[in-house]
């Protein structure tokens, strides 16, 4: 049977993979100091998903909105935005950037939040706050547009934009990670100290995961500054992790300042994850050093430890946002599984032109790509087309459909809500393939003792 | 009773009158917080729209029904799988959830096509489920769908199906409470009156205002099967969309959540002139009054007074332990709405802690009014409070613990303020008499906690205690108890399991199993 690729056939959506481009928005504001967003529009677009970012990371992050009601969805509710800057700018002393984020109403109204950035601008902040840096950036992520992946590639080309500036060059590396967990930054940063690289990261998300303080001092936010961003265009290169999440600001910051771009590379295994380093390598002419050879020494003999025995010609099902989807079942292939079904995030027409995914159509047997897909995707080809898995890897939003089938799931991506602390781990580096090679294992082991399947095997490993 | 400044809220001098402590020989008619007004933008408020009062709070719990969300998936995934309102039969309503997908082609050219092939495409893929609610968003109100004739259209090809349809965009109201009276109001003049229920009682309630959190309800069932009383329905958790349609035959409207639900029992006075009997399943006295009321009105008090004796017995003993370890706990009561009122007085009386602060996200002023009349002197009632206001609050008040939402709670535990989530609950159900119990066990948990107790700690400046390599929590809550009080030989802690509505569906399908009397089949 050969591999495939189509979109979901309905028009529906039966559970959701994905939310609309303002979670997008969000997540990336959270990712700068001194960065509060409001968000244009109703406030549930707001008030759930800072609730669904606390249910990640079991942390609260600052967004506020414009509360749009009754009278401004009819005469318009820039005033509404004029006035939630103010009042940010009064009570959150230290705020220096404002990304003014829309949404689908006041998409559809019209509202111009370019023109009230530019008002604001020339008005309120030379008379209210002279002598005060405050950035206001506008952000367009009409909901019925793309998706949160969009929404996230959209406001990091928009901050990007804003910020980035050239001076004179600083050697560094841009390193932007796309959506991922604080484990996963954490990695990264480690990979490019071993090779002497020195990096801005966007976003520098490790503080997400803070700490609970004697003095109550722990607040979760995001640690690149404005003067990372500014510095952006003085850099020696740009790594844009996750095609669908960095392109836009990295083909900005190539276009703009002529810096040297690898776009596109998600390092999700050892395969991954070498490509990545010989990237690095390439831009910024280090070398990758020994200790990092050990490091890659380690996390194959975990997996071989657990690859050939145990997961060889596992069946797995995979969802999430795109990139996460495509790396880990490159990665899965490499450990002889069997990815035979990936459902894709939003209505992106162009997924069949990724190099990623053509190349697993032209080599893989058995392998099944929905695009623009929801859960149901997954669910009905399980309850009444026969599929059968060993392993569904995903968020915790598709968690019934394991549980109600019985199936083995070991949750990444975002969000992850039903497991506790899986925002510390990562899946990218040589670290998150050791990690996710001994999840899946364990993952397996356990379902084997809960099942009564072959679970003496493992009296002697 | 004077208006409470916050320090952090002086520029914005329209929050001024949100805000009052309550002091020695109140009046409610010289200050109350002003309530259910426009939101201060930017002012970073917990507030959500009136789609998700609708849709989340109110619709979803019914169980039967395919819950389908008309706009881009964004409303529905973020409302998706964040309440713990659980069903009898398989959870239908927490594990599906449906968005019809508007994309900019459908903004600017219409989705009523759309919707009609969504609803008919949920449908097939669900044949068991012939119900469904269709929920407008922003979005869909804004380029005017007209989804009442979709519906009907579809009602008309399909004529096993009903559907239900709910114009409550996000932005209609200042917070979801907006939502509530809309999905209410849109409830009795579209669906109520067009089934006719069997009867099976000379008791007859709706039972309205109820959401079965963790299964609240079916522990009230239990003791509505005790007492003979037919619920003819729910509004809404656990209930049944048909047995929502017949609601006008019930002979009273007992009501819970009277915030967001006693619009449709207003309603159901008026068009059908069924009264309504407003109830607390929270702590034992209110429990047993509302138990009694109900008895009373149908005269059959003798069953409620049976109930009130058993449970009480079983177990006030288990309460009683707690709240002899709970006295002077300071907490602040901060949920949504009516749980303000609700617990503001039996939590102290029965649970034995001081509430320093009320709070009400959406609540309106005869929320507040009753709130603050339960609360002791120098309680702090914050009207729809924002994240600065909240801080500025828990570092005046040093409470023990705040009982709120899963997002505030994380705000509180950064400044070392343990949370109890009193919308989902941490262990519910918290309705009945065990349920209280659970309560209580729950806040002491978190308030007695071994680990909480290390977080005052300074390990760079303080003197490490080295004397200790574990705490439990009777070492810290019987520390300065009385100890002839704290060992009390007719008191014990809580005593049930982890999850006990299995015992109370494995009770009920023994009584019908039996032929004995259900309130709800």
């Amino acid at each position: 049977m050969p591999a495939t690729i189509h979109p979901r056939e309905r028009p529906g959506i039966i559970n959701p993979i994905f939310t609309c481009q303002p979670a997008g928005a969000q997540f990336a504001s959270i990712g700068i100091k001194d960065c509060i967003g409001i968000v244009h529009g109703g406030q549930g677009c707001v008030m759930f998903v800072r609730l669904i970012f606390s249910q990640h990371f079991k942390e609260s992050f600052e967004l506020a909105s414009s509360s749009l009601h009754e009278d401004g969805a009819v005469f318009g509710a820039l005033d509404r935005v004029e006035e939630a800057v103010d009042v940010l700018l009064m009570r959150y002393p230290k705020v220096r950037v404002v990304p003014i984020i829309s949404t689908c109403s006041t998409e559809v109204i019209g509202d111009d939040i370019d023109g009230v950035v530019r008002k604001l601008n020339e008005e309120l902040l030379p008379r209210k706050y002279p002598g005060r840096e405050v950035h206001l950036v506008a952000v367009h992520a009409p909901s019925f547009v793309g998706s949160m992946v969009s929404g996230y590639n959209v406001a990091v080309r928009d901050l990007v934009q804003h910020f980035a500036g050239r001076t004179e060059p600083n050697g560094r590396l841009n390193l932007l990670t796309g959506w991922v967990n604080p484990g996963d930054v954490t990695e990264l940063k480690h990979l490019l100290a071993e090779m002497e690289v020195d990096a801005t990261v966007l976003f520098e998300t490790e503080e997400f995961d803070s700490p609970l303080m004697p003095d109550k001092s722990g607040v979760s936010h995001g640690e690149t500054t404005v003067e990372d961003l500014r510095s952006l265009g003085d850099a020696v290169g740009t790594v844009a992790l996750n095609r669908y999440e960095t392109t836009l600001a990295a083909e900005y910051l190539e276009q703009e300042f002529g810096i040297p771009t690898v776009s596109g590379v998600t390092p999700i295994g050892i395969r991954n994850t070498d490509t990545f380093l010989q990237r690095v390598k390439n831009l910024t002419g280090k070398e990758i050093p020994r200790s990092l050879v050990i490091e890659r020494g380690r996390a194959l003999d975990a997996i071989t430890d657990v690859a050939h025995m145990f997961l060889a010609d596992k069946r797995v099902a995979l969802y999430g946002n795109p990139d996460l989807v495509i790396g880990l079942a490159e990665f899965c292939l490499d450990m002889e599984m069997k990815p035979v079904l990936l459902l894709l995030g939003d209505d992106n027409p162009n997924y069949d032109d990724d190099p990623r995914i053509r190349a697993m159509l032209e080599h893989v047997d058995e392998m099944e790509i929905v695009t623009n897909a929801d859960l149901w995707e997954l669910e009905r080809r399980i309850t009444q087309e026969n599929l059968e898995l060993d392993l569904i890897m995903g968020h915790s939003k598709g968690r019934f459909v394991a549980i109600d089938s019985q199936i083995p799931m070991l949750r990444v991506g975002f969000p992850v809500y039903d497991r506790a602390g899986y925002f510390r781990h990562p899946v990218m580096g040589y670290a998150g393939a050791t990690w996710l090679a001994e999840s899946i294992a364990n993952t397996l082991f356990a379902d084997m003792e809960y099942k009564g399947m072959k679970e003496w095997v493992l009296n002697v490993w | 009773m004077p208006y409470h400044e916050f320090e952090c809220s002086k520029c914005i001098p329209e929050r001024l009158r949100h805000a009052v402590r309550k002091t020695e020989g109140e009046d409610l008619t010289s200050a109350l917080p002003l309530g259910y007004l426009n939101t201060v933008p930017g002012s970073i408020s917990e507030r959500g729209c009136a789609y998700c009062g609708a849709k989340h709070v109110i619709g979803t719990p019914m169980k039967d029904v395919i819950h389908l969300s008309h706009g881009p998936v964004g409303c529905t995934y973020d409302t998706w799988q964040t309440k713990r309102y659980i069903s009898d039969d398989g959870n239908f309503q927490l594990k599906y959830t449906f968005a019809s997908d508007v994309k900019e082609a459908h903004i600017i050219f219409g989705a009523e096509g759309l919707l009609k092939q969504n609803i008919l495409d949920a449908f097939a893929a669900f044949p068991h489920i012939k119900r469904l609610t269709v929920y407008q968003t922003c979005g869909t109100a804004l380029i005017g769908d007209d989804i009442e004739a979709v519906a009907q259209e579809v009602m008309d090809e399909l004529p096993d199906v009903d559907i239900f349809v709910c114009n409550s965009p996000g932005f209609a109201g200042p917070s979801q409470s907006g939502g509530h009276h809309k999905i209410n109001i849109a409830w009795i003049n579209q669906k109520v009156g067009t089934v006719e229920p069997e009867i099976t009682s000379d008791h007859v309630i709706n039972y309205v205002g109820e959401y079965n959190i963790q299964g609240d309800q079916e522990v009230m069932l239990d003791f509505f099967d005790r007492m003979g009383i037919q619920v003819l329905s729910t509004f809404t958790g656990n209930g049944r969309y048909d047995d929502l349609r017949a609601m006008h035959r019930a002979h009273l409207n007992v009501l819970e959540c009277a915030r967001s639900a006693e619009y449709i029992c207003n309603e159901l006075r008026v068009r059908y002139g069924i009264p309504r009997l407003d109830i607390d399943g929270f702590g034992f006295e209110p429990l047993g009054s509302s138990l009694r009321k109900i008895g009373m009105f149908f005269g059959i008090e003798d069953s409620a007074e049976k109930i009130i004796e058993e449970e009480t017995a079983r177990w006030k003993p288990e309460l009683e332990w707690y709240r002899e370890r709970l006295r002077g706990t300071r907490v602040c009561l901060w949920p949504g709405g009516s749980k303000l009122w609700h617990w503001a007085n039996v939590i102290q009386e029965e649970i034995g802690v001081d509430v320093v602060s009320v709070y009400t996200k959406f609540g309106h002023q005869g929320d507040m009014e009753k709130g603050i009349a339960r609360c002791g002197n120098g309680a702090l009632a914050i009207d729809d409070p924002n994240e600065l206001e909240g801080l500025e609050a828990l570092e005046m008040l040093r409470p023990h613990l705040i009982l709120t939402g899963k997002r505030p709670g994380e705000v509180a535990k950064k400044v070392r303020v343990p949370y109890l989530n009193v919308h989902g609950y941490h262990n519910g159900p918290y309705k009945g008499f065990e349920g209280w119990v659970r309560l209580a066990r729950d806040i002491y948990n978190a308030v007695h906690s071994p680990i909480h107790s290390l977080s005052a700690l300074d390990i760079s400046k303080d003197e490490i205690p080295t004397d200790r390599g574990f705490v439990t929590r009777r070492m810290l809550s019987d520390r300065d108890l009385d100890p002839q009080i704290a060992n009390r030989a007719d008191l014990r802690p809580y005593s049930g399991r982890f999850d006990i509505i299995p015992e109370i569906r494995a009770r009920r399908a023994e009584r019908v199993a039996n032929g004995e009397f259900v309130s709800a089949p």
